[in-house]
């Protein structure tokens, strides 16, 4: 067994397509990936930012101070145009000539001071996901909302403090409990097995396929069967290549995350994540490798599987698409919000590990439910792993 | 020496096939099953070649299989220098030597690699490994290339460090299926020296071939599979008899006419 993983091991090393995934991919293209991602997702936000919104209102003469607080904003701009009608108004946004139109009723003034709410229309796009044009019609309005305010207070004879108790009669002190470990952790928590999850399948799929219907396709399967080393030997020795290599790419991923967090830190204001993450801890830190073990031992047994039934490197490659989303729809469950790692939630294979691995990073673990769930996947993996044997025993599969 | 009798491998047939069961006229193929081989039997002695014929699909490469133990069969005894290989399929292997002509190699291994990879998969201590693979890159001619991985390899370079994985462990019998299919003049001419040293060794070898006048160059004895049946067994000469013709070819053709019409 040792010989074959030995020679598997060199092949995969001597092998471009397999540093690529499991080196290269973390340590490199990962963090372009995702740096790349961040600049063009902040140039966009400040693009969307510094964005100066063409307006129009109609009936400005009934709320002239709101009209004025609109003029003197520096994110916005009149419209030469003059719009009568809401229907022209909806007509040149969708044209492109007009950001916002502001429809004010021409008796606002009347029922603004019988202290009768006002009806206006605010026309404008929202499909954009970074769209700041509702925000600050809205800030503009609030502001005016709250000058009409004191000005009704003030002929009611309502104090200032009086005037604030009224609008808010419960005030409340937020005592958050929650450190900020715990605080990023939950939103951080659910994004890191997310990734680090498919790597440890993606770091499995290659070397499997390679192994298995690679050997097929090759015609060096048979010559290996005929050796004298017994069949559990040969798949045993194949199916520690793959969980090595599957291990090696989350490894590598953490470490390079890692790196590349500290990197960071130093450009840009990361203090907070930096901190989070020197309060994880070293046995934290080995547990959340630790509990991509078995599953790494789960995910390499059915890839395995899979490639030793196939028949082409191609007809492999095919079945690691669903394949894929079997992994993945646990781990959607897992990101879902208010899920919890319950003795329910433990039950289930891959989402047990996600929230164990998030409840880790949050520092609330309860650690017997983590040696539950460490121990639950290592006979998944088990049973797997005799039935990647007992698959590779079968002529029906070798020779299909 | 290679004994084979009363051998039967029958295989399930899948959905896809069962549906072209429907057309089939196969006599081997029935509801549920294809009867690849139904009952072959032969032997082999020592320092003999044994020509194994029979068209496509005929059930050769299933025996081989058999023989070789990468498939088990149904029914029947295969010995190899007395060890039956159903029952210690292990022992058996480490007698075997097999090669075929789509037997392929480790691209990213090196053609030492290669060889020293089986001889190491055969139990040999890296002594004795490494006294046989200079004694076989010396014998066909494998030194220039031999730190050369298998992916640049020209066929001829690859087919000869096949032959040397293959009989890297010394085995006691060699078993080659079709292993001249595909290759050029010169390949095949290393291929065929290769079965000669064999012979003189006193190695016996079961080949299987398409190639007439190989079986005319190498072999004293002929066994005919058709059908999954084995049709003939016996010397060249009473092959040619049973025949009915000097020339291989037509004597081939006509003892295959004449099962069909049993």
């Amino acid at each position: 067994m040792f010989e074959v993983f030995k020679k598997e091991v060199r092949e995969l090393l001597r092998d471009k397509k397999t540093l690529l995934f499991v080196v290269a991919l973390p340590v490199l293209i990962f963090p372009i990936l995702f740096g790349l991602m961040g600049f063009l997702m902040s140039q966009a936000s400040l693009e969307a930012e510094q964005k100066v919104h063409v307006y129009a209102i109609t009936g400005s003469q009934y709320a002239p101070e709101f009209a004025e607080k609109v003029k003197f904003h520096k994110s916005f701009k009149l419209s030469e145009v003059k719009y009568e009608t809401i229907d022209e108004m909806k007509a040149a946004v969708r044209a492109g000539d007009l950001d916002v139109g502001i429809l004010i009723p021409n008796d606002a003034r009347t029922t603004l001071s019988q202290g009768i709410q006002s009806d206006w229309k605010v026309v404008f796009n929202d499909a954009s996901a970074l769209n700041f044009i509702y925000k600050r019609v809205n800030d503009a309005m609030k502001s005016f909302s709250e000058i009409l305010q004191a000005e009704k207070f003030e002929q009611l004879g309502v104090t200032k403090e009086e005037s604030i108790a009224l609008l808010n009669p419960i005030k409340i002190e937020k005592i958050d409990t929650a450190d900020k470990r715990e605080n990023l952790g939950e939103k951080l928590g659910a994004f890191i097995p997310y990734l680090l999850i498919p790597l440890v399948l993606a770091g499995a799929s290659y070397p499997a396929i390679d192994l298995g219907a690679g050997e097929k396709e090759r015609g060096t399967l048979e010559t290996l069967l005929l050796t004298p080393v017994t069949r559990t030997e040969l798949v045993l020795g194949k199916f520690f290549t793959v969980l090595a290599s599957s291990l090696a790419t989350a490894f590598i991923t953490v470490v390079s995350m890692g790196f590349w967090v500290s990197v960071a830190g130093n450009f840009v204001d990361a203090k907070i994540i930096t901190e989070v993450m020197g309060t994880i801890g070293i046995v934290d830190l080995s547990l959340i490798l630790l509990m991509l073990v078995p599953l790494a031992g789960i995910f390499s047994s059915l890839v395995l599987a899979i490639s030793i039934y196939a028949r082409t490197f191609k007809e492999a490659q095919n079945y690691m698409g669903p394949l894929s989303m079997v992994a993945f729809m646990p781990l959607l469950v897992a990101m879902m919000p208010n899920m919890e790692l319950t003795m329910n939630t433990a039950m289930i294979p891959i989402t047990n590990v996600a929230l164990a691995i998030k409840e880790l990073i949050k520092g609330t673990v309860d650690y017997s439910m983590v040696g539950m769930i460490f121990a639950a996947t290592l006979v998944l993996a088990g049973v797997l792993m005799s039935f990647c044997v007992h698959w590779f025993k079968k002529e029906s599969v070798l020779f299909r | 020496m290679i004994e084979v009798s009363g051998l039967k491998k029958r295989f399930k047939l899948t959905k896809d096939h069962k549906i072209d069961k429907q057309q089939s006229i196969d006599p081997r193929q029935d509801t549920d099953y294809f009867h690849s081989v139904r009952d072959v039997s032969f032997h082999c002695n020592k320092g003999e070649v044994l020509g194994l014929l029979g068209p496509n699909g005929a059930g050769k490469t299933t025996t081989l299989r058999m023989l070789s133990t990468a498939l088990l069969p149904d029914q029947g005894l295969i010995k190899i220098n007395g060890v039956d290989v159903v029952k210690d399929p292990l022992l058996a292997r480490k007698k075997i030597g097999f090669l075929s002509g789509s037997t392929g190699l480790y691209g990213r291994l090196t053609a030492k690699e290669n060889i020293e990879y089986f001889g190491k998969l055969h139990g040999m201590n890296k002594k004795v490994l490494k006294n046989r693979t200079e004694e076989l890159f010396e014998m066909l001619d494998m030194n220039s290339f031999v730190h050369k991985r298998a992916e640049h390899l020209s066929t001829g370079m690859k087919q000869k460090t096949n032959i040397a994985r293959a009989v890297v462990h010394g085995p006691e019998v060699v078993v080659l299926d079709e292993p001249t299919t595909g290759l050029d003049i010169m390949t095949t001419q290393t291929v065929i020296k290769f079965i000669q040293d064999l012979k003189s060794q006193g190695t016996p070898v079961i080949f299987s071939t398409h190639h007439l006048d190989e079986i005319d160059l190498l072999c004293e004895r002929v066994s005919v599979i058709n059908e999954g049946i084995s049709c003939f067994n016996g010397t060249l000469s009473q092959f040619r008899e049973t025949g009915n013709s000097q020339i291989l070819n037509e004597a081939f053709l006509n003892i295959l006419q004449e099962q069909s019409n049993v």
